[in-house]
């Protein structure tokens, strides 16, 4: 059974009327984490906020465990939806110690009882210790791991997360969330995990949903957002794409960086546009060449060179560190990806005849 | 499953819980608003052989005389407020930290007993230091007059710049020293830097802070009454007590806070402002300025604000208090038992000051709550109106509670209820600054948490809410509490026969001409005032 469905669910702001989240829909099977990325304002909190209860949505519905919580005149307030939520700023209780924050959900448990569960959430989080002290005698990483065990302890069906990790140092939050994931994992809970960084998003999450301007732009297995983008904004977000313009011809796409003998299917002389990674082009120094060396990054086992095409386009490509070619050198440039790479028409993703099989790209599920 | 569902039917989530919040939110900035409407409609309904009368004789006179002492008050305290807060925050003179207790205490002095002391010491004839000259030098004292313009200006300025100090000792202290940094890396002089870059950090918080001293000047009756210079508070006084003269009363009321409502829509317009700006992670104090060879006038001058504001007044309750309980006949008539004793006035002035605190301070939260947790115009306006107090100076809430009272709740009248009702409507803007910024302070973030966890609005109420905004709470009832054991003018013109306090006793005491035995009744007042007050400085950090 699914444990969560949303389905056309709208909100617009009462404040300024705009739209916050337009016709989401997705459901989540028991045990799955769906992280929600995005840009900021892109809805992904709003989409969290209204599964939790926190905000009533104007239009659509949500069920949690097969039972409607929103929706068809229907609202339960959030103490009642059976969710737990670890919030951006961890939002302890100041006044209560960890013990008490985490036996907070637990007022409806007998006492003993109450106090098995708060001792077995912290032993799952590694803080028993510290059952006592107050959240400011605390440190990021074990506030962050207090407010799991709060959310945690009242069993909900369905664990929500919003940004848990942004106000923690940079390497402390990749050590946080290989445990956050352990832990989820071996609970077998069911999650929903709001991100803005890509990178996260693809770590966390058994499923994807990218969100642009309030819709889900494009929701799947990791593997498939990044290497099959169905809309340009995909692609930009998800990071390490330039694009390149092109127009179509019979034999394929022909651009700045010569002929993509890749067909379209869309009709001739129709502008698109072309995802290219660093890893789809290839170049050699060639005074009769089609472009220029614009700059060189040093990344430790290769050199990532930006290339600026006559036309005046910008692509990225790679190079191995034991070549080291100058700025402003004339190289010629072409594609090398072998694979079809990702055409966008009006920020669509063109499907092409042959259709990608991503099938060898997706490993068993993690 | 659906019909599960239907239980919870609720069509708009948390937006219900508001309308009762909303709702008392409204009654509160109603019962605020209640005497300035009321003032109003009396002074424009006056005859106008009323306004006639006043027009040619006294309005310009009062009008000059209160818009002079205010803009002198305001502008010598605010000066050495500023410049206290700069020498005991930023400069290296020593023992800082007990200058800045002693430089916040005499807050706990009201102004009128200050006046009191100031008399007896400075009268021409019979004040103790003309005597002591007399008797040691033999010399009579040049006829310098302690009453009037001067000695009003004198002594509210010592007793209302603490006010200033300890915004201005606040900002200073929240001012991060990467500001001063940056302007002296682009070339700017220390000199400079203090007055392009310093002072107009400090000016949202310093203009606020001098508006509301101005507000309170206007407010003041017992020193000027004492002191013998002319008002709206004293000449409103006088129009109550001596002529029963109510239509004029009101006319001169509803000039006095029409000035006073222009001030204070002044002071809103800062108000809000600025308030967030959080000490940040990086901040560090700014390095103390070395005085060289100012280090001894500062230092003078410090320890001679100390002494004019806290130590003479101080001692000379003691001593006085000591000589009054030492004579057995005064002490006796002070101190007896029953209703007109001792004890007496210091239980009425704890019990209606203490009603009031409360009172206040329950009145305040679903005001504050609704602004902060449903902000819209609407709950920005009942804050906005719940501040009216300021602009209402007691003799004003006196007159309009009269009226009030007499002809719609008999039931109080000459009880000590009313009394406890001016110092509420009076005082509510003070309560309601105070919770609105505590409430200000609660992420909501915690209350959703608290929803998530599986609790309803109260129990999230009961159980987040109040608990962490309790402080902010206390130190706005804390506030009310002090006030109202300083209020005078309302107090006096309200209370039944009989009802004394430890204010009205010192009071009618120095008005009789008993100096002396006015003494014990005015230091148990400071002491008591001390309590709220050192609550406040310890909260604010000033004390540890």
């Amino acid at each position: 059974m699914n444990r969560l469905e949303l389905r056309n669910v709208s909100k617009k702001y009462a404040r300024s009327g705009s739209t916050a989240v337009q016709g989401v829909t997705f459901t989540l099977a028991e045990g799955e984490i769906l992280a929600l990325v995005g840009r900021s304002g892109g809805g992904k909190t709003t989409t969290l906020r209204l599964i939790a209860g926190l905000e009533a949505p104007d239009t659509g519905v949500i069920t949690i465990d097969g039972r409607l919580v929103a929706g068809e005149g229907v609202f339960v307030p959030p103490e009642r939806r059976n969710v737990g939520m670890v919030f951006q700023e961890h939002a302890l209780f100041p006044h209560l110690t960890v013990y008490e924050n985490v036996a907070f959900g637990l007022h409806k448990q007998q006492k003993s009882i109450r106090e098995e569960i708060v001792m077995e959430s912290l032993r799952l989080v590694g803080l028993q210790t510290l059952a006592m002290r107050y959240p400011h005698a605390l440190s990021g990483g074990e506030r962050q791991r207090v407010a799991l065990a709060r959310a945690l302890a009242p069993r909900p069906a369905l664990l929500l997360f919003d940004e848990p990790f942004s106000s923690l140092d940079a390497d402390m939050r990749v050590q946080m969330r290989q445990q956050v994931r352990d832990i989820l994992k071996s609970l077998k809970a069911t999650v929903v995990f709001v991100t803005h960084d890509q990178e996260e998003a693809l770590f966390m999450g058994d499923r994807l949903a990218v969100f642009q301007d309030g819709e889900i732009a494009q929701i799947g297995a990791p593997e498939e957002i990044f290497h099959a983008p169905q809309r340009r904004f995909v692609a930009e977000f998800m990071g390490g794409s330039d694009f390149l313009a092109g127009k179509t011809v019979l034999e394929g796409i022909q651009t700045a960086l010569g002929l993509l003998p890749q067909p379209t299917g869309l009709p001739p002389a129709t502008l698109v546009e072309i995802a290219l990674r660093a890893d789809d082009v290839a170049f050699t120094l060639d005074s009769q060449g089609n472009g220029v060396i614009a700059e060189r990054f040093f990344r430790g086992a290769f050199y990532l060179y930006r290339l600026k095409l006559d036309s005046g386009e910008f692509v990225h490509a790679l190079q191995p560190h034991t070549e080291l070619l100058p700025v402003g050198a004339r190289v010629h440039m072409y594609f090398n990806a072998g694979h079809p790479l990702s055409v966008f028409h009006n920020g669509s993703v063109v499907q092409v005849n042959s259709p990608i099989n991503l099938h060898h790209l997706i490993p068993a599920k993690r | 499953m659906h019909l599960d569902a239907l239980a919870n039917l609720k069509p708009k989530g948390r937006e219900t819980h508001r309308l009762p919040l909303l709702s008392l939110a409204t009654l509160v900035a109603l019962l605020a608003a209640t005497p300035l409407v009321y003032i109003g409609l009396r002074a424009l309904s006056a005859d106008a052989a009323a306004w006639q009368r006043l027009l040619q004789a006294r309005l310009w006179l009062l009008f000059r005389n209160t818009i002079l002492l205010t803009a002198a008050v305001t502008a010598s305290s605010s000066i050495i407020g500023v410049g206290l807060a700069w020498l005991t925050e930023r400069s290296n003179l020593p023992a800082k930290s007990a200058f800045r207790l002693l430089l916040a205490l005499p807050l706990a002095i009201p102004a009128y007993i200050g006046a009191i002391i100031h008399l007896n010491l400075m009268r021409p004839r019979g004040g103790v230091i003309p005597k002591l000259l007399e008797n040691a030098l033999g010399i009579t004292m040049p006829a310098w007059n302690p009453l009037g313009f001067w000695g009003a200006t004198f002594i509210l300025t010592i007793f209302t710049y603490p006010y200033i100090y300890l915004l201005s000792a606040a900002a200073f202290r929240a001012l991060n020293a990467t500001i001063e940094e940056a302007a002296r890396v682009f070339g700017r002089t220390p000199k400079q830097t203090f007055w392009f870059v310093v002072l107009p950090a400090l000016r949202p918080g310093l203009t606020a802070g001098m508006l509301l001293v101005a507000l309170d000047v206007m407010a003041e009756y017992g020193t000027v009454a004492l002191l013998r210079y002319e008002t709206f508070t004293s000449a409103i006084f006088v129009q109550l007590t001596g002529r029963y003269d109510h239509s004029a009363a009101a006319v001169l009321s509803g000039a006095l806070v029409a000035l006073a409502s222009v001030i204070l829509l002044a002071e809103l317009r800062t108000y809000g402002k600025g308030r967030f700006t959080q000490v940040e992670s990086q901040w560090r104090p700014a390095r103390a300025i070395a005085l060289g060879k100012w280090h001894a006038p500062a230092l003078g001058f410090v320890i001679g604000v100390v002494t004019a504001s806290l130590l003479i007044p101080v001692t000379a309750l003691v001593v006085w208090s000591m000589q009054t309980l030492l004579e057995v006949e005064t002490s006796a008539s002070i101190f007896r038992p029953g209703v007109q004793g001792f004890a007496a006035h210091l239980w009425n002035s704890l019990w209606s000051a203490g009603l009031a605190a409360i009172l206040a301070a329950v009145f305040s939260l679903p005001v504050a709550m609704a602004s902060i947790r449903s902000p819209s115009r609407f709950t920005r306006l009942l804050l906005r109106i719940c501040q009216v107090g300021y602009a209402l100076p007691g003799v004003v809430i006196a007159l309009s509670l009269l009226y009030i009272v007499n002809r719609y709740a008999s039931f109080l009248y000459a009880t000590p209820l009313v009394v406890v009702l001016a110092y509420v409507l009076r005082h509510l803007p003070q309560s309601v600054r105070g919770s609105e910024a505590a409430f200000a302070q609660i992420a909501p973030s915690l209350e959703e948490a608290a929803y998530t966890l599986g609790r309803n609005s109260r129990q999230t109420f009961l159980r987040v809410t109040l608990p962490l905004a309790f402080p902010g709470v206390l130190a706005g009832a804390a506030l009310v509490f002090l006030t109202s054991l300083k209020e005078l003018p309302a107090t006096l013109l309200l209370r039944p026969a009989g009802f004394d306090t430890l204010a009205v006793r010192a009071w009618i005491w120095a008005g009789d001409g008993f100096y002396q035995q006015a003494a014990p009744a005015a230091l148990a007042l400071v002491i008591l005032a001390g309590i709220p007050l050192s609550f406040l400085l310890r909260k604010e950090e000033l004390i540890p």
